[in-house]
């Protein structure tokens, strides 16, 4: 078993890389961003005084944790389109990716709404707050402390998560490693790599996680 | 859902089947590898931990596809071997099963406080014996519903077996839509399918959660793959 490095017959895909990590970049970024939105109304939903919206958004929050993302990835890229919904590859990787995190997200965030005590809702209230105004200056401030630790873990997930685009043909990290390893045959060399790509985006996420933690809580920098 | 459908429903629940043994046979060997991690991780030897946190870190930082990938691509064109896709499956899914499993295990082996340790060493028992009797079933306790949680995660980790051709559940689905000219329902039926089987186990993990009463819930990493 003597196999040796050889880095410089993938050389020549490299800015093939440069285009697939901005993919993978691009997809996660909205990923999570669409999917803190949508978590955020669905945690509302949860504590919901209407009960159906209550039923929903467990009913949503269950069905997307518990299927495969690559599931609910071929329903919205094979699927669909029998309905008359058509998407491209990226859009139906971003769809896909944004309602599996949503779920997860939803969890986060209402951890962090359960977390804080009635009393502030109520002394809010009282000193004439309106809602809009005791999400924004009580609730939310307090909240954000409670998820910034799991909001970090859901963060990294996403990235790792991204790279299941590449099973509805979306060209990241994940499909350079495919392509060029076939084509090359270097497949050790493109598997350091793109697990390369993967390690610093997520340790990336890491320290800039312990960094912003650090300055907004003093101590809260809680890894995985 | 049409007739047709229904006439596969054998071959659907012979793939849930080969599903839910691979993630279990992941599971299991993410276990016990795990656990020796996890020995590793605390140990008093620098090298040995470092090591250890180098392993899963890595492993928790690149996406289970990387690993497959390479396992199945990669290891036959390095080493002039054959890996069949459930062997290159079942390695990608432990080496990462393994990673979590230790994180999962060393929460255990640290909620047990110290002067069980010594006060078991004091009574002459041996490293193994001390594990055995007095760690392990104190370790148990806090490990048992995480556990529970990877393996649902390891479960769902395991469509991706299908990329590479193993014929799991959901490559069962995509074929079977394949066969019966594509369309909306063996694709749901995938996500029914999937959906029931994890939900009763997490409803089995409440119970066990419940029943062993623990109150440090380990948060793990969410959205899953």
């Amino acid at each position: 078993m003597h196999y040796t490095l050889q880095f410089r017959s993938i050389r020549e895909y490299l800015p093939l890389l440069w285009d697939a990590a901005q993919t993978t970049l691009n997809l996660s970024v909205l990923a999570i961003i669409l999917s803190v939105i949508i978590g955020c109304g669905l945690a509302i939903m949860r504590r919901s005084q209407s009960r159906l919206a209550r039923i929903l958004a467990i009913a949503y929050i269950e069905v997307m944790r518990n299927t495969p993302l690559l599931v609910i990835l071929y329903i919205v890229y094979f699927a669909l389109p029998a309905m008359g919904l058509r998407f491209s590859s990226f859009t139906a990787a971003l769809i896909g990716l944004t309602l599996n995190s949503a779920g997860y997200m939803a969890e986060i965030i209402r951890a962090g709404l359960v977390a804080i005590a009635h009393g502030q809702f109520e002394a809010a209230r009282a000193q004439g707050f309106n809602p809009a105004q005791t999400y924004r200056h009580i609730i939310l401030p307090q909240v954000f402390r409670v998820i910034y630790a799991p909001l970090g873990n859901q963060v990294i997930a996403v990235i790792l998560a991204s790279s299941l685009a590449s099973a509805v043909a979306v060209e990241d990290v994940a499909s350079w490693m495919q392509t060029v390893g076939s084509t090359s045959f270097r497949f050790f060399e493109t598997f350091l790599v793109a697990a390369g790509v993967y390690l610093v985006l997520c340790q990336a996420v890491n320290l800039m996680r312990l960094a912003i933690g650090r300055m907004l809580f003093k101590d809260n920098g809680v890894r995985r | 859902m049409n007739h047709d459908l229904v006439s596969f429903l054998p071959l659907f629940l012979k793939a849930a089947a080969l599903t839910v043994w691979l993630s279990w046979l992941a599971l299991m060997i993410g276990a016990v590898a795990g656990g020796f991690v996890a020995l590793a991780r605390t140990s008093r030897w620098l090298p040995l931990r470092v090591l250890a946190l180098l392993f899963v870190e890595f492993f928790r930082s690149i996406p289970i596809l990387i690993v497959l990938f390479f396992a199945y691509f990669g290891l036959p064109v390095m080493f002039k071997i054959d890996i069949s896709t459930f062997t290159a499956a079942t390695l990608a899914l432990a080496l990462h099963a393994t990673a979590t499993m230790s994180e999962v295990m060393r929460a255990g082996i640290e909620s047990v406080g110290r002067g069980q340790w010594e006060a078991a060493q004091s009574s002459g028992m041996t490293f193994a014996q001390t594990m055995r009797h007095v760690v392990g079933p104190e370790a148990l306790r806090v490990v048992l519903p995480p556990s529970v949680g990877v393996y649902v995660a390891t479960l769902k980790e395991s469509s991706l077996a299908s990329i590479i051709g193993y014929v799991e559940l959901t490559k069962t689905g995509l074929l079977v839509r394949e066969s019966t000219g594509g369309g909306f329902a063996p694709l749901l039926m995938l996500g029914v399918l999937y959906f029931l089987i994890n939900y009763g186990i997490s409803l089995a993990g409440g119970v066990l959660e419940r029943r062993y009463n623990v109150g440090t819930k380990l948060m793990l990493a969410g959205g899953g793959q």
